[in-house]
């Protein structure tokens, strides 16, 4: 179980990092998620569903952080200074912008983007997630590409209403 | 299905589809062409969320630097296979950490000491401490490298700066110096992993990496 643990913190890190967009929490965010994984092994019946499992638990973690502190873990400044210093390592301009815009998109949206495109789940699994309907949840999807179509040039699809309602 | 409804499942989901939005999009051209667009929008996101976030300090060459760049890699690149055949480096892990620190030149110039807290963050992600006093340390990074986050340290010698690199996750079966791209450097087996200290000029690594091989304090994984 440790090794399966191990071969995880790779992405679990990734996950952490965008969610939180600062390295330190992330390591902390992950260390304490696979901390509470470990006590709560015995409730993972299929390994092959270890992936979702520790991720959600990573999310679940990122949130206490995020509820506890009632704001974002880490200034928007503080993140992008980070970032700036990442543009060196980027040979493609646009996806460097892009990975900026991913850090700009409020939590809100950036969560369940993460969720689908990181974490491979489905529009249903992100609504039981974060105890939302699946109208609500595509609206996010939706607007999360929608702002980032905006800022890679391309133009932006009318907005949709949608309810934000608990299924 | 109408275009406001097909847009939204396609801004949702990109690779998805229902039996009602390819029906639409047989008749919508502007719908189609919005999938397509969209589909690309996403597989630059998924490239973009592939890597975790890196610090280096280097500027990003701009658009007008771009052919001389070009140039500038390409006679790298051909000094790179000239070196390479020239001082045949054995050891691929040796390898990586001199273009890992390659990545990062700033480091080198760094003279500031950094504060104790910054040097705690750096080596906190790979579970160790260090018992020296941080007054000849100037650069303190927590760097992604073979999928860990390892501490990467600039350590101010009496001979000049020396670069460590704490691999709590690289075993080494033994003591291994290496000469490569300027730098020169030796890799020592550790409690729970290795350590990498290599310098560019006359630093003596060996003495430090001796040092590191006892300040270095290894804290019990905890996973």
């Amino acid at each position: 179980m440790t090794q399966l643990f191990e071969s995880m913190r790779p992405d679990l890190l990734r996950f952490a990092h965008w969610l939180a967009r600062d390295r330190s929490l992330a390591e902390d965010i992950v260390q304490e998620s696979l901390l509470r994984a470990w006590r709560s092994r015995d409730t993972l019946k299929d390994q092959g569903a270890a992936r979702p499992w520790l991720l959600t638990i990573v999310r679940r973690e990122h949130a206490r952080l995020y509820e506890r502190k009632r704001l974002e873990l880490v200034s928007l400044d503080e993140a992008l200074d980070s970032q700036a210093a990442d543009k060196a390592a980027e040979t493609d301009g646009d996806l460097f912008t892009l990975r900026h815009a991913i850090m700009r998109l409020p939590i809100e949206y950036r969560e369940p983007l993460l969720l689908q495109t990181l974490g491979g789940f489905s529009t249903e699994e992100i609504a039981r997630e974060l105890a939302l309907s699946s109208t609500a949840v595509l609206t996010r999807l939706f607007r999360a590409r929608n702002k980032l179509r905006a800022i890679c040039g391309m133009t932006p699809a009318p907005d949709v209403a949608a309810s934000e309602a608990a299924p | 299905m109408s275009c406001e409804q097909a847009r939204l499942h396609i801004g949702a989901d990109p690779s998805g589809t229902t039996p009602e939005l390819e029906e639409h999009l047989q008749q919508c051209v502007s719908c189609r062409q919005f999938r397509e667009e969209t589909r690309v929008l996403d597989a630059n996101i998924r490239r973009a969320l592939e890597r975790p976030p890196q610090r280096v300090g280097t500027r990003r060459p701009t658009t007008t630097w771009r052919p001389l760049a070009l140039a500038a890699s390409v006679l790298l690149a051909m000094l790179a296979v000239l070196s390479v055949w020239l001082l045949r480096p054995s050891d691929t892990l040796a390898r990586e950490v001199v273009a890992h620190v390659q990545e990062e030149p700033e480091s080198w110039l760094a003279r500031q000491h950094v504060d104790a807290q910054s040097i705690d963050e750096a080596l906190r992600g790979a579970g160790v401490r260090l018992d020296i006093t941080s007054d000849r340390i100037t650069y303190a990074q927590s760097c992604w490298f073979r999928d860990h986050y390892v501490p990467h340290l600039v350590v101010q010698t009496a001979h000049g700066p020396a670069t460590v690199l704490i691999l709590r996750n690289q075993q080494v079966s033994g003591r291994r110096t290496f000469h490569e791209s300027g730098m020169s450097g030796v890799i020592v087996p550790a409690p729970q992993g290795s350590i990498a200290v290599l310098t560019q000029g006359g630093a003596n690594v060996e003495t430090l990496a001796a040092q590191m091989q006892q300040d270095v304090r290894w804290l019990p994984d905890t996973h």
